[in-house]
């Protein structure tokens, strides 16, 4: 909307919002504005760079409680306004950027920790509370989220459970939908809900799945009850390292197949060994970097981890790289993440997330590391699959350009272009768009070609969910204002 | 611009998240500009757009950081001891803000009146120095303390008191003037030939260190905060039985980089120290570092020292600070120096 401070429309939506929750909760500045214009999305930071202005919110609002988001959407349903719910702010996929100007629900005000129930092991928190803060909140109650993302540090459960995050311990723990008990919503309509109580019951179809990974288009998630888990006795971690990422593969498949509980899986291709590993790690090799942990009581946890090294050993690693590589990794796993080891400007990067059943995920890592390398021979491409499942594995796969080009208009359509690409290549060899970071505004267009005929079913509920199209337009593939 | 010594600062915090969760005043006030990363794409756009130095909302940002160092700190951790210096590209902008003239009119006023107080008077003989300023001051209960563990030691001192050594002018911008003030002090300590200065206040320890240092001014005198004074002196105490919380110093933790003799001093006297809140690389200082919040903003400060009072359930707080001291005492919550601790415990 973008409505002038001068116009007369603007200061009575503002007087109203402030009836809402507060003069001291609506801001309008300059500053606040800045910092909600970009995220970790790579297309706003590089206009930041080059000095433009990126689209700014019209209001800032920090709700305090359930019932006053509940009046901010009230609000912006009867002026029809642009509502985008921000965490942390930490997202890589623009979810959560105003682009349409209107009000950001800034939803760091609601951080209380509402109940640590050891009867269940669960807590029960508001969805603005900072994940690390929740973390240490649990841990000084005795036990963990075991929720242990990069982000963990910036991003709020909110975040987490609008785009479906993960963890680095997620093989055992899972994704963040896994540990989700129940949830409280605010509709874009402004109702407030509660899904059941119980993550598992024949009552009906999930209402709790149907908002996870919804992006802020379809409601607030305002309270969630989580799991959470004794901090286990013992934690260790081994690395191995073989010829190539196939052997690899190989031997990281048959840990799952195993059935064995690692709590962490980590394979690094090649070229990422070369230049990750040997950077943050000091280890400097060729070939795959094979990294896992399990945890829990310390005898269960030597007897797993002796079984696990054996199936390694018996698929021909090149080296055997012991426990302390292993937990040189486990101890620097933030580390990756900091500047300057982390990509950033004058570079232009993009993680490249999907994920694939074991039968197909090595065709979807050839088929995107080919066409990147082929169309775009000047970019790097490296990767690594993060998250196991029984039945496949999650691929973290970038693409770094050293420079972009200066101009722009040119660097945003470089960029767009290679997604494009990547993308569409690993849906066609059985990959999906992203598999934890979420859709946003990044990949929003590539959503129609995923679902086929089953968009309409997102498109229908999004419709009855929000019939003014205020809820976070224009992300996730849905339309825009 | 002072800001383009920090072009690395900018480019590394501009867009990083990773220490946002230790952000005080990110916290309190909840808002997306309170933290590096904020305040980085503040710095940078003001890099690339000088004109938005008048900035009122951005000018404001910059003046309400608590300047903790957590954050600092906290990447310190993941570089070898070399983070990034976001305090540094934050006191760089406030010299650029000032410079531009575009500095609140409050900060104007307070450096006016903290540049006024750059005078110093001596009492008592001995070798040793003790200096108290205006926060111990105000707390006379520090300096009685002092006197009594001094008394225990059998040691003989002399007092000086006055106003500012240069910190509260350097924290708002005014760099040359700090500079000023503190050839002024130096001056006045060299010429009484005394051998160790010992001072109260963490933020009167990190300017005479870290400060002047940087100002090349030497001090012909060894520094000490009271803390390493106290425990150098070996007293014995009674045993303890009561369990306390002990609020590191932003100057003493983050600045000074884990200076040992506050641990040291506790330890001697045999407290039972508990944690305070849920863990230990947050500031619960209530903007110590920023040494007069209170005075630039004091619905702020407040804000600060009501999350650590949500944040702690210790019955008796410990701090190296009569900042920190004075500041959540005023939010109800029951504080003392290490000096009062150490002295009620002969």
């Amino acid at each position: 909307m973008q409505l002038a401070k001068d116009n007369y429309m603007y200061q009575m939506i503002r007087c109203e919002l402030v009836d809402a929750v507060g003069k001291e909760f609506v801001n309008s500045g300059s500053a606040d504005g800045l910092g909600h214009s970009v995220d970790y999305y790579w297309i706003p930071e590089m206009w930041h760079d080059r000095g433009l202005e990126p689209q700014k919110p019209d209001f800032v609002v920090h709700p305090g409680s359930t019932e006053e988001v509940a009046k901010v959407m009230k609000i912006a349903n009867q002026y029809k306004i642009p509502v985008t719910p921000w965490g942390g702010g930490s997202g890589s996929q623009g979810g959560a950027l105003p682009i349409y100007g209107g009000i950001i629900l800034d939803m760091k005000r609601m951080n209380k920790v509402v109940e640590i129930d050891t009867r269940t092991l669960s807590v029960t928190c508001e969805t603005g509370i900072n994940a690390q803060h929740l973390e240490w909140a649990v841990e000084k109650a005795g036990y963990s989220t075991m929720h242990f993302p990069a982000s963990i540090a910036c991003a709020t459960i909110g975040g987490f459970l609008a785009h479906r995050g993960t963890g680095v311990l997620s093989t055992k723990y899972g994704k963040i939908e896994d540990m989700v008990m129940s949830l409280e919503v605010v509709t874009p309509t402004g109702e407030i809900i509660n899904t059941l109580p119980v993550p598992r019951h024949a009552s009906g179809p999930d209402l709790t799945m149907l908002f996870l990974g919804s992006e802020g288009t379809l409601g607030v998630m305002t309270k969630v009850t989580l799991k959470i888990h004794p901090v286990p006795e013992a934690r260790k971690f081994h690395a191995f390292l073989f010829p190539d990422m196939h052997s690899a593969m190989t031997a990281g498949a048959g840990l799952m197949h195993s059935r064995l509980q690692p709590c962490a899986i980590r394979l690094y291709d090649g070229p990422e060994t070369a230049k990750l590993i040997k950077r943050v790690l000091g280890i400097d090799r060729e070939g795959a970097y094979l990294v896992f942990g399990f945890d829990g009581p310390e005898k269960i946890v030597d007897l797993q981890m002796e079984r696990a090294c054996e199936i390694c050993r018996n698929a021909n690693p090149k080296e055997d790289l012991g426990t302390k590589s292993g937990e040189a990794w486990w101890n620097n796993r933030y580390k990756f993440f900091y500047p300057p080891y982390m990509f950033h400007m004058p570079q232009a990067f993009g993680t490249l997330d999907t994920v694939a059943t074991f039968g197909k995920i090595e065709n979807v890592y050839w088929a995107m590391k080919n066409t990147v390398e082929t169309n775009f021979p000047e970019a790097t491409f490296i990767g690594h699959f993060s998250h196991w499942y029984d039945w496949g594995c999650m691929l973290y796969a970038r693409f770094i350009f050293e420079k972009a080009p200066e101009d722009p208009a040119e660097a945003a359509a470089l960029y767009n272009r290679v997604w494009d690409m990547a993308i569409r290549a690993a849906i066609k060899e059985g990959g999906v768009i992203n598999e934890h970071h979420g859709v946003g505004l990044k990949l929003g267009r590539l959503m129609k070609e995923l679902y086929g005929p089953a968009m309409h079913v997102l498109e229908d509920i999004k419709k009855q969910l929000d019939p003014n199209n205020i809820m976070n337009p224009g992300k996730m593939g849905f339309k825009g204002v | 611009m002072h800001i383009n010594q920090f072009t690395e600062v900018i480019s590394a915090c501009r867009f990083c998240f990773m220490c946002r969760h230790l952000s005080a005043v990110g916290q309190a006030g909840c808002r997306e500009a309170d933290t590096p990363r904020g305040r980085a794409l503040i710095a940078d756009s003001i890099r690339m757009h000088p004109e938005k130095i008048a900035d009122a909302d951005f000018v404001d940002t910059i003046y309400r950081s608590d300047l903790a160092g957590s954050n600092r700190f906290h990447c310190d951790g993941y570089h070898d001891g070399k983070g990034y210096d976001e305090v540094g590209l934050q006191l760089a902008l406030r010299r650029d803000i000032v410079e531009a003239g575009t500095q609140p009119e409050n900060v104007k006023k307070i450096a006016d009146e903290f540049e006024k107080t750059a005078d110093w008077k001596v009492e008592g003989a001995g070798d040793v120095l003790y200096f108290t300023d205006r926060y111990s001051q105000s707390t006379p209960e520090i300096a009685q303390s002092f006197a009594k563990l001094a008394e225990k030691g059998a040691v003989k001192y002399r007092t000086i008191s006055g106003g500012c050594i240069g910190k509260v002018l350097r924290v708002l911008g005014y760099a040359d003037r700090s500079k000023a003030v503190a050839k002024k002090f130096a001056a006045f300590i060299n010429g009484l030939g005394a051998k160790t200065l010992v001072v109260s206040n963490p933020a009167a320890y990190d300017t005479l260190v870290n400060d002047y240092k940087e100002y090349g001014i030497e001090l012909k005198v060894k520094v000490m905060h009271s803390s390493e004074f106290i425990a150098n002196l070996k007293l014995a105490y009674k045993p303890i039985k009561e369990s306390v919380g002990y609020i590191e110093s932003d100057f003493l933790k983050n600045y000074v980089k884990n200076y040992p003799y506050p641990a040291e001093l506790l330890k001697q006297i045999g407290a039972k120290c508990e944690p305070i809140g849920t863990n230990i690389e947050e500031s619960y200082t209530a903007g110590e570092a920023a040494v007069v919040l209170p005075l630039l903003n004091p619905t702020l400060t407040g804000q600060l020292a009501g999350q650590v009072a949500k944040s702690v359930d210790n019955e008796l707080l410990l701090t190296a600070s009569p900042y920190t001291r004075r500041t959540l005492s005023d939010a109800n919550l029951k504080v003392l120096t290490l000096e009062e601790f150490a002295a009620q415990s002969l």
